[in-house]
């Protein structure tokens, strides 16, 4: 206990310096201006803005992008409401009675609580990180290879049993992801792997570059798809009273404590993330209400289930990255690539060796919550009006941002070029219903997969059994196989897509 | 992705068959992707004893897509799916343009002409595009680019064309 308040304090020593409280805020104003533009999710925000944080220390670097990815959180919520768009996957459930609240003149308390509910369950999640850090830190020096390589299994099939539609082609997708991270050179014989000799792909394909490609350049082609159908039917009235009223407060307390519950659990479990939990709280609160009838018509839980329950998880994903660097989901994995861009290698012993490096930026995620609380609720007018900017104006923008970033991560213009062209493949998945997103988690597990697959079979000498031997191994490779069985047994699957469905409608 | 099974009647040039035009052609393209793998793939060194050689891993994965591959085609053949979307050209094509032209003209022309043609390129993506206020954004697009990354985050990048700062 005495560990936990003096690692606090040492956190919050490192994240009140100026200059990291500047960054912070930096982060959390930009994501949330970039995650209020319809059709940039999460990851492309973050891919976006990467290179940004290049020339930063670490420490600022981190806590910067950290900064972004809930801003870009709290971005697509305020979308949400006001204008019925989804900034992000995250936040689709958040229309269904956030937008209806809007229409009924009550945009401002909708707003108000979507950030305290945020706010909240982002205090609880920073805790649960403080508290949960030290001892899966001193877990995971317990796993050896064999273990690494199995939980790197069961985090991909909880990707795959928790993704939207067909659990056939979100394995196919992390297959491919996996083949697409062994172009490069081979880490122990050196040799090139499928690079043809082009020499930008020696070091292989870099993550952002990717991600940039699937989800930024494939988004605008998309989006340019559907051309003028993007009308957006903007809530024209002023935003009045923005203040909650005690009953507000009082309907949508519980409810808040149920999403941040939910969101914090599943944020931990590899592969869940935050899409999820906004949809099993909505869920939630619906089953368990006294009148159902009154969801989709603007009921404040509605609301505040879901907006908590995605802001707990997005924070509590950060506690597999930072114990045993493994990135939960693909924004996750922009951040290991981040971190290897600085020459930090997640895992644990970043917690024993730089220890203000994680707990400074543990600290600066309960800060920036709080400075987008503050920056949020008066700036709504400015986001609003942002989302006035027509796309024909804003999509060239967007290209050439991301072409910027890209070019400047490692002044190569062949990367451009290749995230041009996986541009055009994520188009293409797109259109065959193939989901991008297990691509990139697949993509960043690949090498680490392979690593610790190749040295458990070295220490076991070639006895493939070793997977099941060891105990810790066993009991994750048996928990892996019976989901994807789950997933694949009928009835769990109808049940998996009336989840999804209702966001639809 | 709420607008990808495209429920217009498309002419089918699938034969009757097909029942999934989308998994079918999708499964297909990935057998081919783990074909070309495999190939790429097939000069590298594989296991000697019980270590793993450079190609192991690599052919491994391409096996694996294939087989899904395979699986996922049969999916397109068996039960009945989605069409085949139809594609646009204008978008896709002007925004792989401009990120070409983007790419060829950096390192010669530097931030400033780069950024500028690019930006013109990409509003070429879409018919509603009003050229008086692109030209504007276009320009100041350019300015706050050419402020932020080399000088606000000290990227080094060039401005000019190489030629005219020689």
């Amino acid at each position: 206990m005495a560990d936990l308040f003096s690692n606090l304090a040492l956190g919050f020593g490192v994240a009140f310096s100026p200059i990291n409280l500047l960054l912070c805020l930096i982060g959390a104003l930009v994501g949330t201006l970039v995650g209020v533009l319809p059709g940039i999710g999460t990851i492309a925000t973050v891919a976006m803005l990467l290179p940004i944080t290049f020339g930063l220390p670490p420490v600022g670097a981190l806590i910067m992008l950290a900064g972004i990815y809930y801003g870009a959180q709290y971005g697509g919520s305020t979308t949400s409401i006001l204008v019925n768009i989804p900034g992000e996957a995250t936040s689709v459930v958040t229309t269904l009675d956030g937008f209806q609240m809007a229409k009924q003149g009550r945009a401002g308390p909708a707003l108000a609580i979507a950030a305290i509910g945020s706010f909240f369950a982002g205090c609880v999640a920073t805790v649960l990180i403080a508290v949960l850090g030290a001892p899966l830190t001193k877990l995971a020096l317990a796993f050896g290879p064999a273990e690494y390589f199995s939980l790197m299994v069961l985090g991909l099939i909880f990707a795959v049993v928790l993704a939207k539609g067909s659990v056939l082609k979100a394995i196919a997708m992390i297959v491919f992801g996996l083949l697409l991270s062994m172009v490069g050179s081979d880490i122990e014989t050196g040799a090139s792997r499928m690079a043809f000799n082009i020499p930008e792909l020696a070091d292989g394909l870099g993550f952002a570059t990717v991600a940039m490609g699937v989800f930024g350049f494939a988004e605008i082609i998309r989006n340019l798809d559907a051309g003028a159908e993007m009308d957006r039917d903007l809530v024209q009235q002023k935003i009045t009273g923005l203040m909650p009223t005690k009953k507000d407060l009082k309907d949508s307390f519980p409810a808040i404590l149920r999403g941040t519950a939910l969101g914090s659990i599943l944020g931990i479990l590899p592969g869940g993330g935050a899409v999820i939990a906004s949809f099993a709280a909505y869920t939630l609160e619906k089953k368990i209400a006294k009148d159902p009838s009154r969801f989709g018509r603007g009921a404040i839980e509605g609301v505040a289930a879901p907006e908590s329950a995605n802001n707990a998880a997005a924070q509590t994903s950060f506690i597999p990255l930072l114990t045993l660097g493994i990135p939960p989901n693909a924004v996750m994995a922009l951040m290991v690539g981040a971190m290897t861009i600085h020459g930090i290698v997640p895992g644990p012993q970043v917690m024993q060796k730089q220890p203000e490096l994680v707990w400074g930026m543990i600290a600066s995620m309960w800060i920036g919550n709080l400075m987008l609380i503050i920056i949020n609720l008066p700036l709504v007018g400015i986001w609003v009006r942002l989302l006035r900017v027509p796309y024909r104006l804003m999509f060239p923008s967007i290209v050439i941002f991301c072409a910027i970033g890209i070019y400047s991560i490692n002044n190569a213009p062949v990367d451009v070029v290749l995230a041009g062209a996986f541009g055009l493949l994520g188009y293409w998945l797109i259109k065959h219903d193939f989901e991008p997103a297990p691509l990139l988690l697949g993509m960043v597990l690949g090498p680490l997969m392979e690593e610790n697959l190749r040295r458990a079979l070295l220490i076991s000498r070639g006895d493939w059994t070793v997977f099941l031997t060891r105990p810790l191994s066993a009991v994750l490779m048996a928990t892996a196989a019976f989901l994807l069985v789950l997933a694949l047994l009928p009835s769990l699957r109808k049940k998996r897509d009336e989840v999804f469905v209702e966001s639809e409608t | 992705m709420s607008d990808t099974p495209s429920h217009a009647p498309v002419r089918s040039i699938m034969p009757k068959w097909v029942r999934g035009p989308q998994d079918f052609v999708g499964g297909i393209a990935l057998m081919a992707i783990a074909v070309f793998a495999l190939w790429a793939s097939s000069d590298l060194q594989g296991m000697h004893g019980f270590s793993f050689g450079a190609g192991t891993a690599p052919r491994m994965f391409a096996g694996l897509l294939l087989g899904l591959g395979f699986a996922v085609t049969v999916v397109g053949v068996v039960t009945e799916g989605a069409h085949l979307a139809t594609y646009a050209w204008r978008g896709p094509l002007f925004v792989s343009l401009s990120i070409l032209s983007f790419s060829l003209t950096i390192r010669p022309l530097g931030l400033v002409v780069s950024a500028f043609a690019s930006f013109m390129i990409a509003a070429l993506g879409t018919p509603e595009t009003r050229w008086r206020e692109t030209i504007i954004v276009g320009i100041c697009l350019t300015v706050g680019c050419s402020l932020l990354f080399p000088y606000a985050l000290g990227l080094p990048l060039q401005l000019f064309p190489r030629f005219l700062v020689q």
